[in-house]
């Protein structure tokens, strides 16, 4: 009997709206099944129906068996039982999914005291053997403390360890990882693997990650807009997929590409004739520097070559230190120099804490560092301009996209405002509303959505709206923080294959700031590694992800979730 | 250490606020042009001796900071001054008063604790249903009348109409005096009933809508545990901030229910040395409500590490 | 799903993930079935009668509401008198719209000024942060310990009875209320990745400040203000119910019933309960029309 079978599940909402459409799976005992889709798949609505949990007064038809025990329709206490004892979920956020006013230890011990009478003592005994088992550091002192005192990973831990306390036979896995650093996420999803071989758990793992999926899973699901794409062996559809939207996840994917000797996107375009030779150009000015950043000295890499052009950003000392109350202050950038030459990208790698964000705004001009130069095509361009002149003039240097496209809109002003604004106020005698409906054509908004409100659009379409309000001011160099993080695998490829193209086309200067080893390699000719506030390797991306130097960019690759990355065996 | 440091932080901020607050109603006096022995003796017709007391007794002729300083000192040693209407020392004249005041605001208290989070509970855990609508209607509904008219509906209808309470005076004894202060009393209650189960009501259904409830409900405990443990339990942080805030506006509210049902408290005490322009014991008063509420919130700021855990590391509630 | 969030707040708990939307304020939401245009259509009905009767009354109204007839005290209403007579025989609907003026116009001084003198407040606290923001939070703080009643009732006892001083102690004790929501949805809304765009672009803080956030946060204020518009009538009429403020003959909703006290005892209801009404459907439809406009709000926001 299958441990989890599914079968033509539909649900609606009491609008009437059907968000699955019949779908089909199955989880057998011991097996790990992936349930891979983009945001609005209807992946998470599925998975927890074998819980039981469903929107209220949602209508579902078909069935969901566990066990051979239909779930739907279940009664109260039975349904109760179920989840105590049979299934468990792991939720994507540990910090907003473990009750904050209470303590760890009530978290990990409530349900088997009040649900299954379970004495304090003897929870409490099972609990710490939990902690122990998922390796969290000290059981004995977690138990008494509150979530805000651990870090996400670690409360992830306490997440996972609260699932298992009834000793679940299936685990559902809800994006477990999302919300954690690269190589956390490695550890956990390790973990993960070793606790469903010695139990010997089913596993139905929710990601929109193929190649996170490709890295855990035996067996994958493929969802999109509530229906089944595709289903099979894990590794033959991951080699050949049959979908074609399995095909497109596939070839979007960055994790899946890492080890491409050409950037895909690149490549697989039709671009303008100008292309070829404008990237081109960037290689050959940052072939000086890569000899020199094969041998980074102390930590501190540096890409500054004697060059033959004066390079277009040039950073310099540059430090950054946050003061925190009643705590040591925090150096968020300590001692960065490097330049990047006119026309090239240079990509800034690092997790969160790492200081990428503060270097990018600190070359934009929203913050002022502490310490050192930052120079744009030869004029200073140090800290927070003052006074309207300086003002425009670090506007027209540097512009910026940011991360989330749902804040960095104004919600009042029509997109081709926005844009006309930007223009208008670096003018210099162009027609603004002009310029302004041209970007907004090059970036692919109709007519139609070049007068809407941010709103209406989405997350793509949004952040090409900010990519052409950049463009507006005629910047010298782009800084693209986190761009396309906050976007569905597919969308981010066509975003950063427009970045490709306007490079190509403008011959723009971009600091591409991820913590995406795989978009870095697609659009960098140079990358930077950051790690707590030191750039501890840089040299031609190719090279630093074939061959790298430093540990910690070991580190990162070995997390890069991949179908060869060995976390499937245990250990 | 962590606690104790924001413990004292916030006792050192409500002790300047009470000081801050002290000095606006000290020298609120100073914003009246002209005289000031003319404002103080405004409408009475003083001996040259009462011109005199009312000097040495407010120190006229000193600069206003040491005015000040005998007026606060005066407080700390529980010398209010005397208040112009009673030749009596304002002190006496506000003890006399306290205890209808005080038994006023307990039973309403009361009335708002219990009703208020009953409706509120009741609505956030059957939100949705006929249940949930019948409380939105009737808390909305209830929300609308201002304590003086519901002061006027209460004598209407319970008193004169059906002769159920009393509808005037504050009664002799235990029992007699409960039964003329529970009329008022619901009075007062009624507004704050309302406000308290809106606040009940939403920082649940918010805590509802939260993750930790989903994985609760998850992990196999049924919907009381759920509600109980998770939904308010966290919601009270909220409910106790809104609580504190409340009180300085239940105490002013008592000055309309007292004057309505002739009760002779600190509220209506307030409203008649208005009338009498009896301004020092309007300054005490007012200085009075301004310590209440000041104290409470004190003491919910007090209570609030207990009641979050964050709120200590100041890592912030979210 | 959300997507990974990747950003190095230089904050102690740095892993937490930036949350894509701002998390819903707590605040009290009208159901969707009570919002039924229908109610909305009845509230704003009410609203123009009453500010009609107020802007009109001296032509509308059928006697001179301060006419005293002592023949016909506690009148019935009639043809001739719609609503009866009071304890003096003034015609009750004569006083009511006269009356209408002094609750209406009271309301709106103390709203449009503590809106004004709020939300600048708030901006500039919420804007410029650091000291500003910590000296304006202790005046807020300073300002909430005085209820807006209490602060009306200093102002009577300063400066004598009428409708002038409590009124501009009422702005300003509601002026912290728009000031603490003005200052919370300007932060909010700095933290938003678009305010630090338009100064990449070039744009000045002031003119961020003055020409795109504040026009920004206005409509959630205004919804607020509304709702004190409500609150403010209740106060101000309640203070002329205790006597302090709008003074005889002036006819006002809450003097009117003030004055309708003694009668009440005798079982003449009408006097004290016109009035009394008036002020709860005032007070009802300001309630359901700004729960609507925040409802809206609400809404577009997302």
């Amino acid at each position: 009997m299958s441990l989890l079978e599914i079968s033509q599940l539909t649900l609606d909402l009491p609008g009437g709206k059907r968000l699955l459409h019949g779908i089909d799976l199955t989880v057998e005992p011991g097996r790990t099944v992936g349930l891979v889709g983009e945001s609005g798949s209807g992946k998470s609505l599925t998975a927890r129906t074998a819980l039981g949990l469903f929107p209220e007064k949602a209508k579902l038809g078909g069935s969901v068996k566990v066990d051979g025990t239909e779930v739907l329709g279940l009664s109260g206490s039975a349904l109760r039982a179920l989840r105590l004892s049979d299934v468990a979920m792991v939720f994507q956020d540990p910090r907003a999914g473990i009750n904050p006013v209470r303590t760890l230890g009530d978290h990990l011990t409530e349900a088997l005291r009040l649900g299954e009478g379970v004495s304090g003592e003897a929870a409490r005994k099972r609990a710490m053997e939990l902690m122990e088992a998922v390796r969290l550091p000290r059981p004995e002192k977690h138990f008494h403390q509150y979530p805000h005192e651990l870090s996400g990973g670690q409360l992830q831990r306490i997440m996972i360890a609260g699932a298992l306390m009834g000793n679940p036979r299936l685990l559902v896995c809800d994006e477990p990882t999302t919300a954690l650093d690269v190589t956390t996420q490695a550890e956990i999803v390790r973990l993960l693997a070793t606790l469903r071989d010695e139990r010997g758990m089913g596993m139905l793992f929710i990601t929109h990650d193929l190649g996170l999926a490709g890295a855990l899973c035996d067996d994958v699901v493929v969802l999109a807009g509530g229906r089944v794409q595709e289903r099979g062996d894990m590794a033959a559809v991951l080699a050949h997929p049959t979908a074609e939207y399995t095909q497109r996840l596939v070839a979007a994917t960055p994790s899946l590409h890492l080890d491409d000797a050409v950037p895909s996107v690149v490549s697989g375009a039709s671009l303008p004739d100008g292309a070829g030779s404008a990237s081109a150009g960037g290689r050959h000015e940052a072939a000086p520097a890569a000899s020199q950043a094969g041998a980074p000295e102390a930590g501190r890499g540096t890409l500054a070559g004697d060059g033959v052009v004066e390079p277009l950003l040039r950073v310099e000392g540059v430090r950054r230190t946050y003061a925190v109350r009643g705590k040591d202050p925090v150096t968020a950038v300590a001692d960065a120099s490097f330049v990047i030459p006119r026309g090239s990208a240079l990509g800034v790698v690092g997790e969160s804490g790492s200081g990428k964000s503060t270097l990018a705004r600190m070359v934009v001009g929203l913050e002022t560092p502490d310490a050192g130069t930052i120079t744009v095509a030869g004029k200073d361009r140090t800290g927070t301009p003052r006074g309207r002149e300086a003002r425009l003039a670090h506007a027209r240097s540097v512009q910026m996209v940011f991360q989330d496209p749902y804040l960095s809109l104004d919600p009042r002003i029509p997109v081709i405002r926005a844009v006309r604004d930007a223009a208008a106020l670096h003018a210099d005698g162009r027609d603004a509303a002009a310029v302004a409906k041209e970007l907004l054509d090059r970036v692919g908004l109709t007519a139609e959505q070049q007068q809407a409100l941010p709103r209406t659009l989405s997350g793509g379409q949004r952040q090409r709206v900010a990519m052409a309000r950049a463009l507006a001011v005629q910047p010298e160099l782009l800084v693209m923080d986190e761009a396309t993080s906050a976007l569905d695998v597919s969308v981010q490829a066509q975003v950063l294959q427009l970045v490709t193209e306007l490079r190509a086309e403008r011959g723009l200067t971009v600091l591409f700031i991820s913590h995406d080893l795989g978009v870095v390699r697609r659009v960098c000719d140079e990358t930077l590694v950051l790690r707590r506030g030191e750039i501890v390797e840089a040299g031609p991306t190719a090279a630093l992800l074939d061959h790298p130097a430093h540990e910690y960019t070991r580190l990162l690759l070995d997390s890069v979730p991949r179908p060869d990355a060995g976390w499937r065996l245990a250990g | 250490m962590n606690i104790v440091r924001s413990v004292g932080g916030k006792l050192a901020g409500l002790v300047l606020t009470l000081f801050l607050a002290s000095l606006l109603v000290f020298f609120s006096r100073f914003l009246v042009p002209g005289d000031p022995l003319s404002f103080l003796l405004r409408g009475r017709k003083p001996s040259p001796e009462a011109i005199a007391a009312v000097t040495e007794q407010y120190g006229l002729n000193l600069s206003p900071w040491e005015q000040y300083l005998k007026w606060i000192g005066g407080i700390f040693t529980g010398d209010f001054g005397r208040s112009m209407q009673y030749r009596q020392s304002v002190s006496e004249v506000l003890l006399d008063r306290l205890p209808v005041t005080l038994g006023l605001v307990i039973i309403a208290g009361l009335l708002i604790t219990v009703f208020g989070l009953a409706a509120g509970i009741l609505a956030a855990v059957k939100r949705g249903t006929w249940v949930d609508r019948t409380v939105v209607v009737t808390l909305t509904a209830f929300g609308a009348i201002p304590s003086f008219v519901a002061a006027v509906g209460f004598i209407a209808l319970f008193a004169v109409q059906l002769g159920w309470f009393p509808s005037f005076g504050s009664g002799e004894g235990f029992w007699d005096t409960i039964r003329h202060l529970i009329l008022p009393s619901a009075a007062l209650a009624l507004v704050y009933v309302v406000l308290i189960g809106k606040v009940t009501r939403s920082a649940m259904v918010e805590q509802l809508g939260r993750e930790h409830v989903e994985v609760a409900t998850s992990r196999g405990l049924t919907q009381a545990a759920v509600v109980r443990r998770h939904v308010l339990r966290n919601a009270v942080g909220p409910i106790l901030t809104v609580s504190g805030m409340l009180v300085a506006g239940l105490l002013v509210s008592s000055s309309i229910i007292e004057s309505a049902f002739g009760l002779s408290g600190l509220g209506s005490l307030l409203v008649h040395s208005v009338d009498r322009l009896d301004f020092p014991v309007v300054q005490a008063i007012v200085l009075l409500v301004v310590a209440v509420f000041v104290a409470v919130n004190a003491v919910v700021d007090l209570l609030q590490p207990l009641v979050d855990p964050r709120t200590v590391a100041g890592a912030g509630a979210r | 799903m959300t997507a990974p969030v990747i950003s190095n707040v230089p904050e102690p708990s740095s892993d937490e993930p930036t949350p894509h939307r701002p998390a819903p304020r707590v605040r009290w939401k009208t159901p969707r079935w009570m919002r039924g245009t229908v109610l909305v259509w009845i509230a704003a009905v009410v609203l123009v009668v009453a500010v009609l009767c107020a802007v009109l009354a001296p032509w509308l109204a059928p006697y001179d509401p301060d006419r005293i007839d002592l023949m016909n005290q506690y009148a019935s209403p009639s043809a001739a008198h719609w609503l009866g007579t009071d304890s003096l025989g003034r015609d009750m609907l004569s006083r009511m719209m006269h009356g209408a003026r002094t609750a209406l116009l009271g309301p709106l001084l103390v709203v449009i000024g503590s809106s004004i003198l709020g939300m600048l407040l708030g901006l500039l606290a919420a804007w410029r942060g650091g000291w500003v923001d910590a000296v304006l939070a202790r005046l807020f703080d300073l300002l909430f310990a005085f209820p807006a009643l209490l602060l009306a009732i200093l102002a009577v006892a300063l400066f004598g009875k009428g409708l002038v001083a409590p009124v501009i102690a009422m702005a300003i004790a509601y002026a912290p209320i728009v000031a603490r929501l003005t200052r919370q949805l300007v932060l909010a809304e700095k933290q938003r990745a678009y305010v630090s765009a338009y100064r990449v672009q070039g744009f000045g803080g002031g003119w961020i400040a003055l020409n795109r956030v504040l026009p920004n946060v206005t409509p959630v204020v205004g919804a607020q203000s509304t709702l004190n518009f409500g609150y403010v009538l209740a106060e101000l009429a309640g203070l002329s119910f205790l006597g302090l403020g709008v003074q005889a003959p002036q006819s006002d909703w809450g003097s009117m019933i003030n004055e309708a006290q003694v009668g009440l005892l005798s079982g003449h209801y009408l006097p004290a309960i016109i009035p009394a009404v008036a002020v709860v459907l005032v007070v009802v439809a300001v309630n359901i029309l700004g729960e609507e406009f925040a409802e809206r709000i609400g809404g577009n926001k997302a």
